[in-house]
């Protein structure tokens, strides 16, 4: 069985789980919204266990300004250019929500040490696509399409931006933004010529923070939006209504004959999963619904708040966090229909379950997780966005936000904190940062889709 | 026309500043080192305290009413009506940021493209 072709990634998920265990991670930390006038910047950490810098920082690449608020991050290609000699994984597009601009990062010349390569400027891609607030990226063959949220003046709903292989624009990827009225995050499934993309809210919207009476003025998503990916336009959207309250991760199965896949809906914490049925039409039902929890300084109780969600690499474990209870749970989809609750683990939160794991107080909730290839190691930050951490977890501006591992069950189910690994950004040399999203070299499990 | 900006929370440091100019830029020049994003009124990331004196700030789509009635500007895109005193930077956030589930919005205090005026 041939283990790598001539380009980057696996020949498809289940070479892609027998891959090395990764030694390096790498995560954003931003002091945006901190007071810390200090630029954001890529953090790598080491998770070696072998190694003598285990479960530390070993370096940070900075990004030119300030205030950028480094959010989510992509590759420059992924395993759908496998078959590609003359590609490879060797960028980091990590954009700037708040600033607009994109960062490329160099982590392959030197994965222990990545440099900045490259930036393309949000002035510039205003002024070529009238796009602002980048947020998820993909690529697609030689082709990155990075969902933008919101015009150059912040409003609803964005488009998509499609660089070329070298990071030049090529200008507006979508040929229709039909009916859609704000996006998010998308993930696409090409043997099924299908993209499907969620909606947060307009960046005047979210970034200034959260204000609950504009859900109900509609300034938030409800809906997700199925894609004719060839004709790059929507063809269907599944109004969510009450369960659906700003659906935000998109994930497929990595299965890519599956029609499978599922969101998050963020403030209904609800999962909604959807499939193709047998006359060839999409289906959208809700199969987990985390009920809200007494609190008791609360005068009502508090809703999770389903920040990410993530499927193993064989389909076969979904995984969600609640981000204001403070808990990561385990499913077994192996019937998508019918999830099997395996697992779960508290850390941080406002139920209080959990304040201190590892022997660091934990700021924040579970937030953005990144799972092994293998599926054994579940990685966790805690940190959503700077103005609604601000608005939750006030002293994270003073505690800063930590990462830690969860070892996963992958034959019975389960989970349980790694006793040895912690990483707190509180104690960063600049003063206390945030992590967010996190990756690590040669892919991962919210990276990669095969054609 | 000039006005002067006085920052509270950095000495009562002044500075003369074009009052056609939104105040983030013309501090910046001044070399007033200040937060900010989006640069065009959206993100809240440039707000600061007015404690004495007036700006035009319509542009501005990121504070709702609340926010607004505690002093808050936004610098990126407010110009001095008058002399000012300011205090900057998030030490001046202890206002701006509240938990939406515990202490909610009336209807008024909205961000202005929503809010209903106040019942009297
Ligand atoms: S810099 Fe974004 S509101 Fe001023």
């Amino acid at each position: 069985m041939t283990k790598h072709c001539c380009g980057p990634g696996y020949a498809s998920p289940a070479e892609a789980m027998k891959a090395p265990r990764e030694k390096l991670l790498y995560t954003i930390a931003i002091y945006t919204g901190t007071g810390i006038q200090k630029p954001d910047y890529l953090a790598t950490i080491d998770n070696d266990p072998d190694s003598p810098t285990y479960s530390q920082v070993i370096s940070r690449c900075e990004v030119p300004g300030i205030g950028d608020e480094l959010h989510h991050m992509g590759w420059n290609a992924c395993s759908s250019c496998f078959d590609d000699a003359s590609m490879s994984r060797k960028y980091l597009l990590v954009p700037g929500v708040r600033s607009s601009n994109i960062h490329i990062i160099d982590c392959a010349t030197d994965p222990r040490n990545p440099t900045l390569f490259k930036v393309i400027e949000g002035a510039e891609i205003k002024a070529k696509t009238n796009l602002s607030a980048p947020h998820t990226i993909h690529c697609l063959g030689s082709e990155i399409i990075i969902s933008m949220l919101g015009d150059a003046k912040g409003n609803a709903p964005g488009g998509y931006l499609h660089l070329d292989k070298d990071f030049n624009i090529v200008g507006r990827w979508e040929n229709s933004m039909g009916g859609i009225k704000f996006g998010y995050d998308f993930w696409y499934q090409p043997r099924h010529n299908v993209m499907v993309s969620s909606e947060w809210a307009a960046p005047n919207t979210f970034m200034p923070g959260f204000d609950l009476e504009e859900v109900g003025h509609l300034k938030y998503g409800r809906e997700i939006h199925f894609w004719d990916f060839a004709k790059k336009e929507p063809m269907k959207t599944m109004y969510l209504g009450e369960d659906g309250l700003i659906p935000l991760e998109v994930r497929f199965h990595h299965n890519p004959d599956s029609s499978h896949g599922f969101v998050g809906a963020a403030l209904s914490a609800n999962i909604i999963h959807w499939w193709k049925d047998a006359a060839g039409e999409w289906q959208w039902e809700k199969i987990i619904d985390v009920e809200n929890e007494p609190h008791p300084e609360w005068p009502i109780p508090v809703p999770g708040v389903i920040s990410v969600i993530l499927l193993s690499m064989d389909d076969k474990y979904l995984y969600f966090c609640n981000w204001l209870h403070g808990d990561i749970r385990q499913y077994d989809i192996s019937d998508p229909h019918k999830p099997v609750f395996t697992g779960q683990v508290w850390l941080g939160g406002l139920l209080g379950k959990a304040p201190e794991v590892n022997g660091v107080k934990v700021t924040g909730g579970p937030q953005m997780i990144q799972l092994s290839l293998d599926g054994k190691r579940l990685y966790v930050t805690t940190s959503l966005f700077s103005t609604w951490d601000n608005q939750f977890y006030p002293e994270i501006r003073t505690n800063g936000g930590c990462m830690l591992q969860i070892d996963c069950d992958t034959e019975n189910g389960g989970m349980k904190i790694n006793p040895d690994f912690v990483v707190d950004f509180g104690k960063e040399p600049n003063g206390p940062s945030r992590c967010h999203e996190t990756r690590y070299p040669g892919g991962d499990c919210t990276s990669d889709i095969w054609i | 026309m000039m006005r002067t900006v006085t920052i509270a929370n950095r000495d009562n440091a002044t500075f003369q500043v074009d009052h056609r100019k939104p105040l983030l830029d013309s501090l910046r020049a001044n070399g007033v080192d200040l937060p900010y994003g989006c640069k065009y009124g959206g993100c809240i990331t440039c707000a600061a305290k007015l404690t004495a004196g007036e700006v035009h700030q319509g542009a501005q789509v990121a504070l709702n009413n609340r926010q607004i009635s505690h002093g808050y500007v936004i610098l990126c895109v407010a110009r001095p009506m008058s002399d000012i005193t300011l205090e900057i930077g998030v030490e001046s956030h202890d206002k701006l940021y509240r938990n939406p589930f515990l202490d909610p919005l009336e209807p008024h205090e909205l961000k202005p493209d929503i809010a209903t005026p106040k019942d009297i």
